[in-house]
């Protein structure tokens, strides 16, 4: 008998061993293989702190600690979206030919974009250990801070992918979002660098990445708890954009067909 | 339950917006939404009311653009109708091998495929691995099961589809044109294994240009023509009212 719940089990399934495989095929022709998974964030890492702190002549072990705490969620939550984005257009081969919710194809390219995540964080960890002085009980909260940025990247995915399926122009308007929303935000700088009272000040404050920014900036860097309204802010967010992309799949799916 | 129909649609209407390409755009979306540009469609199927219930095998027939194939998505759950309903018993396997393929990916192996599809298909990865030597002897791969499905010719893509579907013996069997599968060693290797499942109670919905077959198996045939249903009926009759119609 199929029940909601078989069904569920089903996709469950499906969804675990299509993201295992594509995430063995990724390396399958390398000779390094496995190993890309860390030298590939290590050397965008590496180059990008390297290019910054002379940029913005900092020090360069505390720039890239400072760097590194947001910029590789942010990496997360982009892959997240620009994968999910072109998901159920570049799954027509199962969607025109299986019947399986669409839902499928984005939740896939989450788990790729989250197991990438963990490597990612294990190649910062590591190079935390060269670059980073002193390690304090705040970091122990990064599993909690993840989740925001995680279900809001999902979100957004969601949004896009349906967005995307209807209308192809979407692509570069989101990434042209993605980018401003990058050079806005308190990633790349610190937020105390604006006066009181500028613009740009006043446009961090309002800034949601500054929100899910302290919650890896303040345990990583400032070595501080992130604030009541750091979680608050980012989890509504983040459940905003889940709900509005999980409404916006049920309501679109059963078109999906005849937009492939 | 056992009696209770497999397939019930009741006023099933599908249409594809023309020129779709130009379609996908947001220019072509403001245009729609301020009346600069009309809605043209080409109607796939309409007005179908059909009934397929449990053990029963089905024969589609019509010309190439009938709307054969889009009914065999229909009831496969692939396409939602624009209009009318459906109703699928949910208590069955079933397993549609449309256009000869099933959702298999490119870049992964046949042997990665069939897990994947047999998951899709609501089996459990023990059971698809119990299966597995017999879709690989099946499919006569031998050590191309094991490289991408993306390197395969078009008969060895179909073998392996073939395989799959009728080595998981689904409850109901949906396939369109079964006669396109490899050489003609492997046709008749499919046909045996077609009519076994046959005559094991499945239901089958046989989508095929060979009348013969279809008569000789089939308990209804429906005539398809310009997407809207001809006839439905004892296989004989159905195929001789189409081979009388001249095509027309």
């Amino acid at each position: 008998m199929t029940t909601p719940m078989t069904t569920l089990q089903q996709t469950t399934r499906f969804t675990l061993f299509y993201a295992t495989s594509q995430l063995r095929l990724r390396y399958r022709y390398t000779s390094l293989g496995f190993l890309w998974n860390f030298l590939e964030p290590a050397m965008f890492l590496v180059v990008l702190s390297v290019i910054f702190s002379v940029v913005n002549r900092m020090d360069i072990s505390d720039y890239a600690v400072f760097l590194f705490a947001a910029l590789v969620p942010w990496r997360y939550l982009e892959k997240i979206v620009n994968s999910s984005m072109e998901s159920i257009v570049g799954g027509d081969w199962l969607i025109k030919r299986m019947s399986v919710s669409p839902m499928v194809l984005p939740m896939t390219r989450w788990i790729m974009a989250s197991v990438e995540f963990v490597f990612s964080m294990v190649v910062v960890f590591l190079l935390f250990g060269f670059l980073k002085p002193t390690w304090t009980v705040h970091l122990v909260v990064l599993p909690l801070s993840v989740l925001p940025w995680s279900l809001f990247g999902l979100g957004l995915g969601l949004i896009a992918a349906v967005l995307f399926t209807f209308f192809r122009d979407v692509r570069p308007i989101v990434q042209m979002v993605l980018m401003l929303t990058f050079f806005s935000s308190p990633i790349l700088f610190r937020p105390d660098i604006f006066g009181e009272g500028t613009l740009q000040s006043a446009i961090i404050q309002f800034h949601p990445m500054t929100y899910f920014s302290a919650l890896f900036q303040k345990p990583v860097y400032f070595a501080q708890w992130p604030s009541p309204e750091d979680w608050v802010v980012s989890f509504l967010l983040s459940l905003l954009a889940m709900a509005a992309g999980i409404t916006m799949m049920r309501r679109y799916s059963s078109r999906f067909y005849y937009y492939l | 339950m056992k009696s209770q129909p497999v397939f019930e649609l009741d006023d099933i209407a599908v249409y594809f917006e023309k020129h779709a390409v130009s379609q996908r755009s947001l220019r072509h979306m403001l245009g729609t939404l301020t009346g600069r540009n009309g809605q043209e469609y080409f109607h796939a199927l309409r007005d179908i009311r059909l009934t397929i219930g449990p053990g029963e095998h089905i024969g589609l027939i019509g010309r190439n653009g009938a709307g054969k194939s889009t009914l065999l998505r229909v009831l496969s759950r692939v396409i939602t109708p624009r209009e009318g309903h459906v109703y699928v018993r949910p208590d069955l396997h079933i397993v549609p091998l449309l256009e000869l393929g099933i959702g298999f990916q490119p870049d992964l192996t046949g042997r990665e495929n069939c897990f994947l599809a047999g998951l899709l298909m609501g089996y459990s990865e023990s059971q698809i691995e119990a299966r597995i030597d017999g879709i690989r002897t099946f499919s006569e791969l031998g050590e191309y099961f094991d490289e991408p499905v993306k390197n395969y010719s078009s008969g060895m893509y179909a073998r392996l589809a073939f395989a799959l579907a009728t080595d998981v013996e689904p409850e109901v069997l949906l396939i369109d044109e079964v006669f396109g599968v490899g050489d003609e060693f492997f046709m008749r290797k499919c046909v045996i294994r077609m009519q076994r499942l046959m005559e094991s109670g499945r239901t089958t919905v046989l989508v095929s240009h060979n009348l013969d077959f279809l008569v000789m198996h089939c308990d209804r045939l429906i005539w398809l023509d310009q997407g809207r249903m001809m006839m439905d009926g004892e296989p004989a009759k159905v195929a001789a009212e189409y081979r009388g119609s001249g095509g027309q």
